[in-house]
């Protein structure tokens, strides 16, 4: 009885170890998820989105003195914003990342004189938005206002000044449009030249192959693939892609082309694999009643056999998906790592996961835009992931 | 009708070869692969790099500092220290995840209820999916800080935690789940009248579990282990961001910064032209061969201790 006592004791613990083991997934899980969402979770909304990734520098000066606002303070604007009466615009004391006191732009009034400045370096007509930063004015006949002596400082210097020599402020930047364009550019891409690629190969594999020593030496081949690490994939990408779209395209240098090609090499086995398992599931019958009905091989590829893979078809566009947002050291070598904010498929820029790794290496690194960026690539990961799930569930199982 | 049955036979012959032509573009990218980086990775060994001399290969694979002088200005190149790091921080990250593994695996495959293995499955397949620039950014925000206050309990200060140490619990993490999934059908695949013969003669469901399931499911289990550390060996950009880029090494010590054959790769990579482009190249042959050979030795030592052989 003892004995048996002991056993049970021992038991326990064995199993309590196999608990405590499964839970360092769980909390793995979490704590990324708690991470990227602490750190990112500030930063997200529309604007960042759509805005531009790197600050744009404007000089501005008055185009018509005397032209002032008469707008009052507004009775909604905060208590620690500064408002100029003269010239309609409210600013605020804040910090960049760094630390650095900034002077933010909170409001403008729609009469205000900022809102059509002439550029001092074009002959543009340029205005002043709200969350913009201005880093300083300059006046004709006395001291120019720093952002380092903050806002009310600066309003009263532009109130009691009938005119400025120059205004100088920034965007704020920051934002990832030009990741998320660049992101959706290589998706399209890379599936135009790795879907019909592989699809095609897995109907020769499955259909059309003979069980012979040539047609497994080309298996292999294609299942080697698997094992490269996508920095190998980068390097070939670099030495291969790089020179070939050069050579033909408009490209100077490592471009979205050369991206998605190195991309749709590492997206073949994905799709030929998947693509073969759905076919390996159409019942031989339905291909003998095609021919037998007088259709020939071709018909009987793409009318019978093809629409019976679609799923597997589908479920290997979505894997590819999340590999070519989730992809980073392939690209940097077969693009590059430069943050572009105008996007051309001739050019470089970087997807979303290259920004994060480009903002992660730069000095000081940007956690909470990078964290940001990632919950984005994990949300999208995520319905990836979840709807591949369901595909498989839904049409694999009843064909077997 | 015979010159239909002609036009489509010729259809058939075009689609057919169209397909034939897509496979042999398939099976021809490894090919690619293999011939364009050995032939710019041996350039630093068989052409006098502009003036700077030949690169030794031997001094280039046995070596202990990367870069002797100046980039661009030297000769002096070396990975000696770099297979060492690569190696050794692969096994260390494989003697953390796969026990956690195969602990999970076992747990999920044999003990916990279905519904809370159904969810720790979908679990593991969540973190099997996360790109590795969210481990690596995890990996700098997190472990960074907590392998640096552990290095300050030891009375050590590491370089902002960049070390061994963080590279291997990153490499860990993210291992787990390929390593978990893998294990999992080895267990769920043990034939159960093994189990059953287990239980039968008087052995608890833990200690079958234990003593017969795992030992039946080695083979599976050795095969996970292989995938870990082939991943582990390849992973790049994670690791650069938590590695600390040594120079020169081995580097054994946990809270040592240190550099694997990936994220060497992945350093200041500024001009295309040169040996210190090419050296790259290089660099990617050495991470293939190290690949392979690990593979290759790994499967061997499987093959032996992979028969079912219950004791």
């Amino acid at each position: 009885m003892s004995m048996s006592n002991k056993r049970k004791a021992i038991d326990i613990a064995y199993q309590a170890i196999t608990y405590l083991a499964s839970s360092v997934s769980l909390l793995a899980l979490s704590m990324i998820v708690y991470f990227v969402w602490s750190n990112g979770s500030g930063l997200l909304n529309m604007d960042l989105l759509t805005k531009d990734y790197h600050a744009k520098y404007y000089n501005g000066e008055m185009v018509e003195v005397g032209d002032y606002s008469t707008t009052l303070r507004p009775s909604d604007l905060d208590d620690d914003i500064y408002y100029s009466e003269q010239y309609g615009i409210g600013l605020s004391d804040a910090k960049d990342r760094e630390g650095n006191p900034i002077i933010l732009v909170e409001y403008i009034a729609s009469d205000s004189p900022m809102l059509k400045l002439a550029d001092r370096n074009s002959e543009d007509i340029i205005a002043l938005e709200e969350g913009m930063l201005i880093s300083k004015v300059a006046f004709f006949d006395k001291a120019t206002a720093l952002r380092t002596f903050g806002a009310e400082y600066m309003v009263n210097e532009l109130d009691s000044a009938t005119d400025f020599r120059e205004i100088v402020f920034t965007s704020l930047g920051g934002g990832i449009r030009g990741s998320i364009i660049t992101t959706l550019y290589l998706i399209g891409m890379t599936m135009a030249m790795a879907l019909p690629i592989g699809v095609f190969t897995a109907i020769y594999l499955n259909e059309f192959a003979k069980k012979n020593r040539i047609t497994s030496t080309l298996r292999t081949l294609i299942d080697t693939l698997t094992g490269v690490p996508s920095i190998i994939y980068g390097l070939m990408g670099l030495a291969v892609f790089v020179p070939l779209t050069i050579s033909v395209t408009p490209a100077t240098s490592g471009n979205l082309i050369s991206g998605s090609l190195t991309l749709a090499v590492i997206l073949l086995p994905v799709i030929i694999k998947s693509t073969e398992e759905s076919l390996k599931v159409v019942p031989d019958g339905l291909r003998q009643a095609s021919l037998a009905l007088g259709a020939n091989e071709t018909q009987t590829t793409f009318k019978v056999v093809l629409p019976s893979s679609i799923p597997g078809i589908l479920t290997a566009s979505l894997l590819g998906i999340g590999r070519v947002i989730g992809e980073s050291a392939a690209l940097i070598f077969a693009i590059g790592t430069a943050v572009k904010d105008d996007i051309s498929i001739f050019g470089k820029s970087t997807s979303l996961a290259v920004h994060i790794w480009s903002m992660m290496t730069d000095e000081p690194a940007n956690i909470e835009l990078s964290s940001t960026i990632a919950i984005i690539i994990l949300m999208i990961v995520l319905v990836l992931n979840i709807t591949v799930k369901l595909l498989s569930k839904k049409f694999m199982k009843p064909m077997q | 009708m015979n010159t239909n049955t002609r036009k489509k036979k010729r259809v058939d012959q075009i689609v057919r070869s169209i397909f034939l032509a897509s496979t042999l573009l398939s099976a021809s990218f490894i090919i690619i692969i293999v011939i364009f980086i050995v032939m710019k990775g041996i350039t630093p060994f068989i052409t006098d790099n502009d003036g700077l001399g030949v690169v030794n290969i031997w001094t280039f694979l046995t070596g202990t500092v990367w870069l002797q002088g100046t980039a661009f200005q030297s000769n002096l190149y070396a990975v000696g220290f770099i297979i060492v790091n690569t190696l050794y921080i692969a096994f260390l990250s494989l003697l953390l995840s796969l026990p956690v593994g195969v602990l999970t695996a076992l747990f999920i495959a044999k003990i916990a209820p279905k519904r809370l293995a159904e969810f720790l499955r979908t679990i593991v397949e969540l973190l099997a999916s996360i790109p590795s620039i969210v481990y690596g950014l995890f990996g700098s925000g997190i472990i960074l800080t907590f392998v640096y206050n552990l290095a300050e309990l030891f009375g050590v200060q590491s370089k902002g935690g960049n070390s061994v140490l963080a590279t291997v619990l990153v490499l860990a993490l993210m291992t787990l789940p390929t390593i978990t999934a893998v294990s999992e059908v080895a267990i769920r695949s043990v034939r159960k009248d093994i189990e059953e013969g287990s239980l039968a003669l008087g052995a608890t469901r833990t200690q079958t579990n234990f003593k017969v399931v795992l030992a039946s499911a080695k083979s599976g289990i050795f095969a996970a282990a292989i995938l870990g550390i082939g991943r582990s060996l390849g992973e790049a950009t994670a690791v650069s961001l938590v590695a600390g880029n040594a120079k020169s090494g081995p580097n054994l010590g946990l809270f040592d910064i240190t550099t694997t054959l990936t994220s060497t790769m992945l350093q200041g990579l500024k001009e295309t032209t040169g040996v210190d482009y090419d050296i790259r190249f290089s660099v990617g042959i050495v991470l293939m061969i190290v690949i392979l050979l690990t593979n290759f030795i790994l499967n061997a030592v499987k093959k032996r201790v992979g028969n079912v052989n219950v004791k």
